[in-house]
């Protein structure tokens, strides 16, 4: 979420842009830096920009040929490995690496300063050596001696006044003027929306109240790929190749962590086997183990590959924190809400960043009076990092469970009250797509109606999320050759998302060529600067510079064909291989045959972007509509359909927009069914570090996943793009956990819907 | 401790015996290297705890490696003869990224020594297809966007791959369960399905020329 800065001042040109929803076009204007380009709109005539062009690199893919951090060796190469504390807290006494180092093999050995443990796998040590094998030997054989303290690894009994603490209260994370008190540190001031008016009136005035709590456990990111690096030195110059979603963030941390000049830090991911935010820190958010790779090999005189194993992912990588989370709302008969007050209290561990409040500050926005108050509960635990839409899923799981049972309360129809609360024009569009996909007059007027033990339903939720984009600071470059052939460079990488296409699509669409004529080349520090992937922003950050310098390539190819074609330059177009006088397409030269008149052997266009337009809107709507199947009898939920209705903004590539959503609503499935991070509350580590018993949605629980892309002109940046890989995650769990309901009546208000929730749910739903 | 067959050609008197015995011998390696201590199986030869020279047929091409005995073939593939499609992500048999065909047989490559390999003919996601002549099932996935950050990728290629070997033309129900062991965390698995069964129509068409 980060890499939102102020617009610095630079001088402006106005465009008057056709921008919104198709159906509801709404004319305005935006300031433009003085020779960026008029967004695309409503208006514009788009040959490849939103069409589905599969993803350029998957032919290396689906072959095993693209090589990954993890797959690149080079000759001499030696392998590390990390050492955890074994233990939550308490003191490292001594760290004996004397058998490691006399262990055949071993070249270089490492040693943490910090001896304060908060949380089991924390950095301790790390070896290099000649095979992995024989680092695996070498870390078994570092001997650690703590002294061991008392700790707390439960969210509850963090708060209780006796636990342990995990930090000495002028030692805990956060703000200084923010209350503090054990482990607690909040309230915090509200983040985006904000409160507003006044809730102790609103709830005076409503009709009915409701007040339930909710909660979410830990989540791991688990990307495929683990973390890891390659570093390789020669002489001061440092080469990293690194599995990260911020090559620039990489370059920056490693020159600063190692004192040495960023002009100096190579930093290299040309694919990168998933992140979903973990991937954000210049190492990890809990390790350090690519400044210790950068050592070791340093030390060692050698490269050094370090690559976490899964065990590790899961330690020390990053989290979702947990989340307890106590909504109240007060609504009048008619469903309109009088007053919203949403508590939350959460654990990123060691650190801080637990709030789900965001959610709740951006929907229903025609409620008048809100109130958020955000906690966070230090725990034993390895610390959070961003996870797509951070604390938004959870936060949209309690709100929205809540808005369900204000519903239920007042008899009305869950997506009727959603309406009268809603402020956004795009949302009340995705209503009636959402509700028409999914077919909603189907759903049971009563809970649970349906015959047999087996019970289907019909739930829906909203989500929310935000327009970020880095406005300046965003470079890219794009060549035309003399024999026509043509690419790309950005700095930026591609995690998955179908950047690395997408780019080309925006350079197809100028120079008038098919994307598979584009050559991308990303993920590398030497090239233009990008941002690094959080908060959505990649794509709506970089191809506005993209479009820049395939525009400024453009216009030099044209001067070159203009006299031929008897016309000014600015009187041309381009598309399918040639440039035609706009007018007269009959007038017409092939691309080729013009690059070929070039005086050199390259046209070269490098641009910057300068700053973000006004956009549509700065916020992202979206909503889902859940079918699932209750088993009554063994309280086993299955997920029959989900639909997906989300705003990213024009999609450069629908294909590849419709699978980062069809993902998020799976990983959504996933979190409201089965993920769990289990920590054993008497030794403080964690039960299930693994692929199977974290349970993970596989291809037996899959349903019918439905993406419907709300397309909207955003007029943020020159291409109207916005982002996707976040939003449409938010309103999963909500939905799913409405379905539940809908379909038997019981109400599951923790995650994850288990068959022991269900049935006890079903049992207090029978009880009362 | 007896000594390792010197080359390739050293075949004679090698067989299931000393196979059985590599099962022992690779998992006490790691043990017997710290602790020193490994006691074979009677009637056994010791291969290890040192590298040891193994000869593989990958792709149709017989290759020869000089691993550890406790070296898998997943990391004799990857490490040691630079096929680095299969991918190490549990290490564990539990997500299906490791996958190769044994004999036709999709197996999970972590889960087996590489010395167990041998004498079987072993198929990577590189033997299927190269990037301008790709597999059926690899062209389809690209199509269908099978795949995100594609780490998972390969594993899934060659179950569908073996599937379709077995079923030329799978229900939904029976694509779910051939790929029932490979997990994807980006979630492609809808578009996977897809891919899969477009594969099988497209093999399916010249067949149904010919008749």
């Amino acid at each position: 979420m980060a890499q939102e800065q102020k617009p610095p001042e630079v001088p402006t040109v106005t465009y008057t842009v056709k921008a919104g929803h198709a159906s509801n076009p709404q004319t305005m204007e935006v300031h433009a830096a003085q020779g960026d380009l008029k967004p695309w709109d409503l208006d514009s005539k788009l040959r490849v920009v939103k069409g589905r062009q599969p993803r350029l690199d998957g032919k290396y893919k689906v072959t095993g040929r693209a090589k990954y951090t993890f797959d690149i060796s080079m000759p001499g190469m030696l392998w590390g490995r990390m050492v955890r504390s074994a233990v939550p807290a308490g003191q490292i006494l001594k760290i004996d690496t004397s058998k490691a180092e006399a262990l055949p093999g071993v070249k270089a050995v490492w040693t943490s300063d910090a001896r304060t443990v908060r949380f089991a796998g924390q950095d301790v040590a790390a070896v290099a050596a000649v095979s992995p094998e024989v680092a695996e030997d070498a870390a078994r054989l570092v001997q650690v001696t703590y002294d061991e303290a008392s700790f707390v690894t439960d969210l509850e009994k963090a708060m209780a006044d006796d636990a342990p603490l995990v930090y000495e209260p002028d030692k805990i994370p956060g703000p200084k003027d923010i209350p503090r008190k054990g482990n607690v540190l909040g309230p915090k001031p509200p983040g985006r929306g904000g409160s507003r008016g006044d809730v102790d009136k609103g709830f005076a005035d409503a009709a009915v109240t409701i007040q339930q709590t909710y909660s979410v456990p830990t989540h791991t990111h688990s990307p495929l790929e683990t973390h890891g690096v390659i570093a390789k030195w020669e002489g001061d110059q440092l080469t990293v190749w690194a599995s990260t979603q911020g090559v620039f963030t990489v370059r920056d941390g490693m020159a600063e962590a190692l004192g040495i000049d960023r002009k100096n830090v190579n930093v290299i991911t040309e694919h990168m086997g998933g992140g979903f935010g973990s991937k954000l820190a210049p190492s990890a958010s809990g390790s350090a183990f690519a400044v210790v790779a950068c050592k070791l090999a340093k030390q060692a005189g050698a490269p050094v590959k370090l690559m976490l194993d899964r065990h590790e992912e899961h330690l020390c990588t990053g989290n979702a924190p947990s989340a307890l989370m106590t909504v109240k709302i007060g609504a009048a008969r008619d469903g309109s809400f009088t007053a919203v007050h949403y508590r939350s209290f959460g654990s990123a561990g060691i650190a801080g960043g637990a709030g789900t409040g965001g959610p709740a500050g951006s929907l229903h926005g025609k409620n008048p009076n809100l109130k958020i108050e955000e906690h966070d509960v230090f725990t034993n635990a390895g610390p959070a990092a961003p996870l797509r839409a951070p604390g938004h899923p959870q936060g949209a799981f309690a709100l929205e469970s809540a808005v369900d049972e204000v519903a239920d309360r007042l008899g009305l129809d869950p997506l009727e009250v959603r309406r009268k609360n809603e402020a956004s024009p795009v949302r009340l569009i995705q209503y009636d797509v959402g509700a028409k996909a999914i077919g909603w007059e189907r759903r049971n007027k009563k809970p649970g109606e349906g015959a047999g033990p087996r019970k289907r339903g019909i739930g829906m939720a909203n989500g929310n999320w935000y327009v970020i984009a880095r406005g300046s600071g965003v470079g890219a470059e794009v060549r035309i050759h003399r024999d026509g052939s043509v690419e790309y460079f950005s700095g930026a990488q591609d995690i998955g998302t179908g950047f690395r296409t997408a780019m080309a699509m925006v350079v197809a669409e100028e120079l008038g060529l098919k994307p598979t004529d584009v050559k991308p080349n990303v993920g590398d520090s030497r090239w233009p600067e990008g941002p690094g992937s959080g908060g959505s922003n990649t794509t709506n950050s970089v191809a506005p510079a993209v479009r820049l310098a395939a525009h400024d390539a453009r216009m030099k190819l044209f001067a070159l064909a203009a006299p031929g074609l008897g016309a000014k330059a600015e009187d041309l177009d381009a598309a399918d291989g040639k440039i035609f006088v706009a007018a007269s397409p009959g007038k017409s030269v092939a691309f080729k045959q013009t690059a070929a008149k070039m005086s050199g052997e390259v046209i070269a266009a490098v641009a910057e972007r300068k700053k973000q337009f006004e956009t549509y809107r700065q916020d992202l709507a979206g909503c889902q509509f859940a079918e699932v199947e209750v088993d009554t009898q063994t309280g086993v939920v299955r997920v029959i359909k989900v639909v997906a209705v989300n705003d990213c903004g024009f999609p450069i590539n629908l294909l590849t927009t419709e699978s980062q959503i069809i993902g998020a609503m799976i990983q959504g499935v996933s979190w409201a069914l089965w993920e769990n991070r289990v920590l054993d509350r008497n030794v403080g580590t964690m039960v299930n570090p693994n692929l199977e018993s974290y349970k993970v949605l596989s291809s037996k629980d899959m349903f019918e996943a439905v993406p419907i892309v709300t397309e909207i002109a955003n007029a943020g940046n020159n291409t109207s793009a916005a982002g996707i890989g976040e939003p449409c995650i938010v309103p999963t769990l909500g939905a799913v956990a409405n379905a539940v309901f809908n379909a038997s009546g019981a109400r599951v208000r923790t995650l994850p819907i288990t068959p022991d929730r269900v049935l006890a749910a079903l049992a207090e739903a029978r009880r009362s | 401790m007896a000594h390792p067959p010197e080359n390739d050609e050293d075949e004679g008197g090698r067989g299931v015996s000393r196979r059985t015995f590599l099962k022992t011998a690779g998992v006490g390696a790691a043990a017997s290297s710290l602790a020193g201590v490994a006691i074979p199986a009677a009637g056994a030869t010791v291969l290890g705890p040192g590298a040891a020279p193994l000869t593989l047929k990958v792709n149709g091409a017989a290759r020869t490696v000089n691993v550890e005995p406790r070296v898998t073939l997943l990391r004799a593939l990857r490490n040691h003869l630079d096929l680095t499609g299969a991918k190490e992500i549990c290490d564990r048999g539990a997500c299906g990224g490791c996958t190769v065909l044994l004999d036709g047989e999709p197996i999970a490559s972590c889960l087996m020594l590489a010395a167990d390999a041998e004498g079987h003919e072993i198929t990577t996601v590189e033997g299927l297809g190269t990037p301008d002549a790709m597999s059926p099932v690899q062209a389809a996935f690209v199509e269908a966007d099978a795949l995100q950050c594609g780490f998972c990728t390969p594993g899934f290629v060659v179950s569908s791959t073996a599937l379709l070997r077995k079923n030329a033309n799978p229900s939904l129900e029976e694509v779910k369960d051939g790929l029932a062991g490979n997990i994807c965390r980006c979630g492609t698995y809808s578009r996977v399905f897809e891919a899969v069964q477009k594969a099988a129509k497209a093999s399916a068409r010249p067949a149904a020329k010919r008749g």
